[in-house]
């Protein structure tokens, strides 16, 4: 394997290892560093992959991911953190540990078989080709599995992990307009997500009778 | 300036809910509803003027319109003004809301302009922006009661609509990856056979839209967020926003070359069938009217989708339901906004004899649940016979049995619980209450639309809906 298929490979090697992690964390605040240093690889993959194509989108790319993604939404997550102690830690997923852990690394392997046999055929032949898809597919688990709203939030930013890391894997330049555009966006579902999630906290669990009319 | 110029009324439609959402963070309360409306009304000019013109250009790598943008442009920039103009009265009913009348009517402005854009562009990727940009603009706007209910449901709409969405972004990527391009004309011009990461992107397009498009099992965010939203918003939600996600789907299922192999358009038809039939029957066990519209809403969406799948005079059905329905479904949701300010409750058993206590807003909603529901001569009921029609011609006699089992129990469904409602006798002995006959002028007018439709005989739109038919690759 070439320099440039083992650095990607390692770097793939640690994105997915990240995933694993978060799924089997229940502190908040360790979840918001593990999606920090999640989407810190994949600003070193982008970095990579510009330098060794001498890209500058690339490179623009990578930066985007390195400023909004690795360093300021987690530190608004962490902010939300402080400002509402008591919501530290999804007891609920603490008590499930074992259980996300291995339904984890299970959609792991069930989503890298899919990957494998329906589209790797079809596309080029990289290292860790499937990795992205393995990715989104957790994002999507932390997301149906998990109650804490930021939690939610760290979930929703590890499928959006997984679209950029494939938008560099698949097609190496994703137009890099739509690539910009698509991290304001980003950022602004964040932003809407902690507004959100301040207004819930305001509000405290709600009462079974005030959501009853989300019933029926 | 050239009147005839395209790209004037593009610019028109699309500068116009900028300003809607500008403006008014510089103005009084009054000030703030004019410049909305103004806004609103110009924007809608821009779209008539559009649709008028049969305009089909494109501008550059990103901007291009053809007879379908220009179709859905139309509704959506109709149901925008349509709803400002009736935010008024709903705006003056709620106390302590959760964002002042100008950031109100700076969102609507926000949102409107998401879908315009979405509409506008012959990009995928910045399409694919601009439905993810609806999320954002209107998720506060659910939040406008400040109860927690609608916090909560809110929060549903942004975490699975962005989650689904970001499966239809990932099929953007693999369609990319496989075409080298993004511009949706350029690829329905030169259309792909079905290879597997074509059948792959298509499928998760189908999954990722239709999340947003809320269909099922994806559909869970719908009724929350149709249900917890002001009734202005709730027409925008059900109306447009529903159909500018499914015109999204539209575009990428357009790159593949006819005929559609039927592994394809056979998983969009189970698909829409499955989301009509769950929305029938989950909407029978509701006890909220907005719910009840919501399913409804859930269940229009899955019978157009079917007709997609089917393609031809089924298609050209599909859009005669997706425009009819917007204006129906307004009216109807207009409507409930009347009916809470009166009643306080949006619980369908505490509502009784609407026809004494508020005659004129009674006869509006029976009115516009027969609209909903495909009753003739409404818009409605020509998009489904012709859906219908369309799974007739193709020998799928089981699937056009299952439309018709779902037509009907919804009908009978909506139907029931509107009209126990309005004629219902328990409150027989109340007294005539004083209603503000204007607040109903709107839903009149969009009942008139939805009738006109029915009767294929209004000028501009119902050309205007033949002609995307056949465009997309329908027939008549």
């Amino acid at each position: 394997m070439d320099t440039t298929g083992t650095v990607e490979g390692l770097l793939g090697l640690g994105i997915l290892l990240s995933a694993l992690y978060l799924q089997s964390e229940s502190f908040i605040d360790p979840l918001a560093s593990g999606i920090a240093v999640q989407s810190l690889l994949v600003a070193g993959l982008i970095g990579w992959l510009a330098y060794a194509n001498g890209s500058l989108e690339l490179a623009v790319v990578a930066l985007l991911v390195l400023g909004v993604r690795a360093i300021l939404i987690p530190i608004l997550l962490r902010r939300q953190i402080r400002a509402f102690r008591w919501r530290a830690r999804e007891l609920r997923a603490a008590q499930r540990v074992t259980g996300h852990a291995l339904a984890a690394v299970a959609i792991a392997i069930v989503a890298w078989f899919i990957f494998q046999e329906t589209l790797a055929p079809f596309l080029p032949p990289i290292p860790g080709v499937a990795l992205p898809f393995v990715l989104l597919a957790e994002g999507l688990l932390m997301l149906a599995t998990r109650t804490n709203t930021l939690v939610q939030v760290i979930g929703y930013l590890e499928e959006e992990n997984a679209i950029v890391y494939a938008g560099v894997l698949f097609v190496v330049a994703f137009p890099l307009l739509i690539e910009t555009v698509v991290f304001l966006d980003v950022l602004g579902v964040v932003l809407v997500s902690i507004i959100l999630s301040i207004q819930r906290n305001v509000f405290g669990a709600p009462e079974e009778e005030a959501l009853e009319e989300l019933t029926g | 300036m050239n009147p005839s110029d395209p790209l004037l009324w593009l610019t028109v439609v699309l500068v116009a809910p900028i300003a809607g959402a500008l403006l008014p963070l510089g103005f009084g309360v009054v000030g703030a509803r004019r410049a909305a409306r103004a806004a609103s009304v110009v924007a809608w000019v821009g779209a008539a003027a559009l649709l008028v013109l049969g305009a089909n250009a494109q501008w550059g790598a990103y901007f291009g319109i053809d007879s379908v943008s220009d179709l859905f442009l139309f509704v959506v920039a109709s149901i925008y003004a349509l709803s400002t103009w009736h935010s008024r009265a709903y705006l003056a009913a709620i106390h302590a809301p959760f964002l002042t009348s100008q950031r109100y009517y700076a969102l609507l402005g926000a949102f409107a302009f998401a879908m315009l854009l979405t509409l506008s562009v012959s990009d995928l990727g910045l399409m694919w922006i601009g439905v993810e940009g609806t999320t954002i603009a209107s998720a506060l706007l659910i939040v406008l009661e400040r109860r927690p209910a609608s916090v909560e449901a809110a929060w549903r709409y942004t975490l699975i609509a962005s989650a689904g969405l970001s499966i239809a972004l990932f099929a953007l990527i693999l369609l990319y990856g496989t075409t080298g391009t993004l511009n949706a004309f350029e690829l329905a011009a030169h259309p792909l056979p079905l290879t597997a990461p074509i059948a792959f992107a298509v499928s998760l397009a189908l999954i990722g839209y239709g999340t947003k498009v809320g269909l099922f099992p994806m559909h869970t965010w719908l009724p929350d967020a149709h249900s917890e939203a002001p009734s202005p918003i709730s027409a925008l939600f059900s109306g447009v926003l529903l159909p500018t996600a499914l015109y999204a789907f539209l575009r990428v299922y357009d790159v593949v070359a006819a005929p559609v192999p039927a592994t394809l358009y056979g998983l969009v038809v189970v698909v829409g069938l499955a989301t009509a039939v769950v929305a029938a029957f989950l909407l029978q066990r509701q006890r909220s009217y907005k719910r009840l519209f919501a399913y409804s809403s859930m269940e229009i969406m899955g019978l157009a989708v079917v007709g997609v799948g089917l393609g031809g005079i089924a298609l050209y059905g599909a859009l005669v339901l997706v425009v009819a329905h917007a204006f129906a479904k307004s009216a109807a949701f207009y409507t409930s906004g009347n009916v809470l300010r009166h009643t306080g409750t949006t619980r369908m058993e505490e509502v009784r004899g609407l026809r004494t206590r508020l005659p004129w807003t009674g006869a509006t909603w029976a009115a516009s649940a027969a609209a909903v529901t495909g009753a003739p001569p409404f818009g409605t009921f020509l998009g489904e016979v012709l859906i219908l029609t369309g799974a007739f011609a193709l020998g799928q006699y089981a699937v056009a049995a299952a439309l018709v089992v779902v037509i009907v129990i919804s009908f009978i469904g909506v139907n029931w619980q509107i009209g126990r409602m309005v004629f219902g006798s328990e409150d027989r002995e109340a007294a005539r209450e004083a209603e503000p006959i204007r607040d109903l002028g709107i839903p009149w007018l969009c009942l008139g639309v939805t009738v006109a439709i029915g009767v294929a005989s209004l000028p501009y739109l119902a050309p205007a809906i033949r002609a995307a038919a056949m465009s997309l690759g329908g027939s008549l």
